[in-house]
């Protein structure tokens, strides 16, 4: 598990500096503000210790604490907030990793949302999520709705990507233009770019649209087109049909062109010069479900999934799954997919089965995961895990759970993992979790 | 010159477009408080019944429903809700980190790291979206 040249992206000098002062001299703003009425803080902290054998032998003791902060103003016609997240790690016992302690700021931006025109500003380490863009950045994010249906958003800033093997960009940059009848359909058109230097290493458009023409109709999907290489990376679109409440039918179709899909990512284990992902290759993934309700505790489903490649061949995905629920506290759940792939190392049986029960602010969970492989991996042919779970609700705000993993997996015979998790929640207010 | 101007047109509109939408914010926060996996249409007949999270494709769907409108997905979730999968960096798998939580779709079940050799080939592009670009690190230890 080691890993030797860790590197992120260097944001440009100064720029984490600024951030960081905006964003602590923000949150003293908000702190420091007496409408005690307006002003919410919320957050949550997951404390965690893990157990567990390492692939080179001793044991593992990394220690972990999760930590999410919320401080919101609602004083004004509109919100500020600031919104900070991440965790740290210690190893107690041998070192789990290349460091004895690792981090990281998932997000923390200042944002401001008006009460009108659903307006939003946000600086800061975020997560866009905006038609083609799917992207975590360190920059500013707008979005606001326009007159006539109209909705426009725009991002710019740093990409912030881990690259253990490639370079992931030095400036991102995108938006997306949209149209909507809230009732009925939404279609937006979106870009981004990334640069290195200047230079463009994803050029991206596409469109996203959601259709809603009757009430038991739903349709979603996009597709997605890459400038630098000239073709479409992907179409993706799904329509449910629900004929009835306890009823609903989905298909589902995938269109992915390797060359143009998998052109410039960060990581050799998902690029096209691993000799994993295969270049030039093109895959179709049609598929179904049907999802039925039987009472308002009793769920059954099944799904379908049909691969078809231009180089490789063919595979199956399907199976079944149900769980069950009473007003007692018991839930309960099982399920059997089966993937038929190509050949043997391509074939296996899923199974799983779980149970779980309350008692007050008690509960107790027992979960049983199974994989047969049709061929061997590492000499294994079967893998299953078996956790047994328990957790205690000392008020609303405090719980701590445990859990015991047995795991027989291609990697070792008997592993016993245990992990221990106390989470607190904090503050004041009615914001959301 | 010409950009100064282009620009300020640009600037000039998009203010005259904003003025003149006139709708109102979603809700920062639900207005009822709702428990377990909803589903929205015990109480929408409007658009958000499309939302209910107890169908079977709506792990498959929520990625489309976020990219148009997340407001409407904060008006019950933080932020903290969604880095729990998307995450930035990460050392412990959701489904690892909520064992008590069985009935979640929480990604990588089970000894996934034998799995994904099988799914890692039939469908490379689902792996991208989280491990494309971040949350990648531990993938170097084996994919040099």
């Amino acid at each position: 598990m080691k890993i030797k040249d860790k590197k992120t992206t260097p944001a440009p000098p100064g720029t984490l500096k600024a951030v960081g002062s905006i964003l602590l001299a923000c949150a003293l703003v908000i702190c420091g503000q007496q409408t005690a009425d307006a002003t919410e803080v919320n957050g949550n902290s997951e404390t965690i210790l893990r157990m567990r054998e390492g692939v080179l032998g001793g044991d593992l003791f990394p220690l972990y604490e999760y930590l999410n902060l919320s401080v919101s103003d609602t004083a004004g016609p509109g919100a500020i907030s600031l919104e900070i997240g991440g965790w740290g790690r210690v190893d107690l016992g041998d070192r789990s990793f290349d460091h004895r302690t690792e981090g990281d700021i998932q997000y923390g931006y200042l944002s401001y949302r008006s009460n009108r025109n659903n307006f939003t500003l946000n600086a800061g380490r975020q997560w866009v999520v905006e038609g083609v863009g799917t992207e975590r950045l360190d920059g500013l994010y707008l979005r606001s709705d326009l007159m006539a249906g109209f909705t426009a958003a725009a991002y710019v800033g740093t990409p912030a990507v881990t690259q253990p093997n490639f370079d992931g960009g030095d400036l991102i940059y995108g938006g997306r233009l949209a149209h909507s009848m809230p009732k009925y359909y939404s279609v937006g058109v979106s870009a981004l770019r990334t640069e290195v230097n200047g230079d463009g290493i994803r050029e991206e458009e596409g469109i996203d649209l959601w259709l809603h023409p009757m009430a038991m109709v739903d349709v979603t999907g996009r597709s997605t087109y890459n400038s630098l290489t000239r073709g479409w990376m992907e179409h993706a679109y799904t329509a449910s049909f629900t004929p009835m409440e306890s009823l609903r039918l989905s298909a589902s179709l995938q269109n992915v062109h390797y060359d143009d899909y998998f052109y410039q990512v960060t990581t050799s284990a998902l690029s096209l010069t691993n000799g994993l992902i295969l270049p030039g290759e093109e895959m179709w993934n049609a598929g179904g479900s049907i999802g039925y309700s039987a009472t308002k505790n009793i769920g059954l489903s099944a799904e379908y999934n049909h691969y078809e490649y231009d180089l490789a061949g063919g595979a199956d995905y399907y199976g079944v799954a149900g769980n069950f629920s009473t007003a007692t506290g018991l839930a309960a759940g099982a399920s059997f997919h089966r993937m038929d792939g190509s050949t043997d190392r391509l074939r296996y049986n899923q199974y799983r089965a779980w149970v779980t029960q309350k008692f007050g602010p008690a509960d107790l969970t027992l979960d049983f995961f199974d994989v047969d492989f049709d061929g061997s991996i590492n000499g294994r042919e079967n893998t299953f895990s078996l956790a047994g779970a328990a957790g205690y609700d000392f008020s609303r705000n405090l719980r701590v759970a445990a859990d015991i993993d047995y795991i027989r997996s291609a990697d070792f015979d008997n592993e016993l993992r245990g992990l221990v998790r106390v989470s607190y929640a904090f503050g004041f207010g009615k914001e959301g979790r | 010159m010409k950009k100064t101007a282009y620009v300020m047109m640009m600037g000039v509109m998009l203010t005259f477009l904003y003025a003149c939408a006139n709708t109102n914010s979603v809700a920062r926060v639900h207005p009822e408080e709702v428990k377990g996996l909803p589903r929205c249409a015990e109480c929408h007949t409007d658009q958000w019944t499309a939302l209910s999270h107890q169908t079977q494709d709506f792990y498959l769907k929520h990625k489309i429903y976020a990219a148009q409108q997340r407001d409407v997905c904060n008006t019950c979730h933080k932020e903290s809700f969604c880095v729990r999968c998307h995450a930035h960096k990460e050392e412990i798998k959701p489904s690892d980190k909520y064992k008590d939580r069985p009935e979640l779709s929480l990604p990588h079940r089970g000894d996934y790291l034998s799995r994904h050799r099988v799914e890692g080939r039939i469908n490379p592009a689902s792996c991208l979206k989280c491990h494309g670009r971040q949350n990648n690190e531990r993938c170097k230890t084996c994919h040099k």
